[in-house]
């Protein structure tokens, strides 16, 4: 996996590519979660991503929980096709 | 239906119980899965169930010992239009009654990889690890 973080204004656009599994959720959380603690609308990009697992689902649900106790926004604004697949099935059971 | 409907087929491969095996399992499957025609929509519910099983051996039954040079086992095999994946390995022994997903009002991570396994496959099932195995896990889908 490989990540961009574009800047705008006090809004950051996170980009992340390739697959994300187990192995480096922990890499994509790391680069997610510091912005939203620094209090950081975060837009996450996931047009590039081939393949999320669990391991990524639990890396948008932290983003996004932690976002709300930070009383700021994470946003999904861009989603492959394979990650739109597992989000519909993750959303049958969240 | 898929053209597998007449292929029967049977292929394993191990792998060391790492997280950065991940990768390699889903490679395996799309390899097999390509072989055997299965189409793309399934082929990517499968690869996501197979890893998520294999995902929950290096995180559950190898919990405590992340540098472990065991290795697991991933079966494929096809046949009269049943896919069956066999999963070996010699980690802590896993009770079944154990394995279940997460309440559906109790919104944490946690527990979906078993979730996303129970709804791509019809079956999931723990038999006796023959030895050298500990655990023998076996998913079942109808094709």
């Amino acid at each position: 996996m490989t990540y961009k973080v574009e800047e705008i204004d006090t809004k950051r656009i996170v980009h992340l590519n390739g697959e994300i599994d187990m192995e480096v959720a922990d890499k994509a959380r790391q680069t997610i979660l510091p912005l939203i603690e620094a209090g950081h609308e975060v837009h996450l990009n996931l047009s590039k991503v081939e393949y999320m697992d669990s391991s990524g689902i639990s890396v948008l649900i932290e983003s996004k929980k932690l976002s709300e106790q930070k009383n700021t926004k994470f946003e999904l604004v861009e989603i492959s096709k394979p990650v739109e697949k597992v989000l519909a099935m993750a959303r049958k059971f969240l | 239906m898929s053209e597998l409907a007449h292929t029967n087929h049977t292929e394993k491969k191990d792998f060391l119980v790492r997280s950065s095996s991940l990768k390699d399992v889903r490679s395996f499957c799309r390899e097999v899965f390509e072989k055997l025609h299965i189409d793309q929509n399934l082929k990517d519910e499968l690869v996501l169930a197979i890893a998520e099983a294999a995902q929950n051996i290096v995180k559950h039954a190898y919990k405590d010992s992340p540098n472990t040079e065991d290795k697991m086992v991933v079966q494929i095999s096809c046949k009269d239009n049943k896919l069956q994946i066999g999963f070996y390995d010699m980690g802590t022994p896993v009770d079944p009654g154990k394995v279940k997903h997460r309440e559906i009002d109790n919104v944490k991570p946690g527990g979906l990889g078993t979730f996303f396994i129970q709804q791509i496959m019809d079956a999931v099932e723990f038999k006796d690890g023959k030895k050298p195995w500990i655990n023998h896990l076996v998913l079942t889908k109808q094709l």
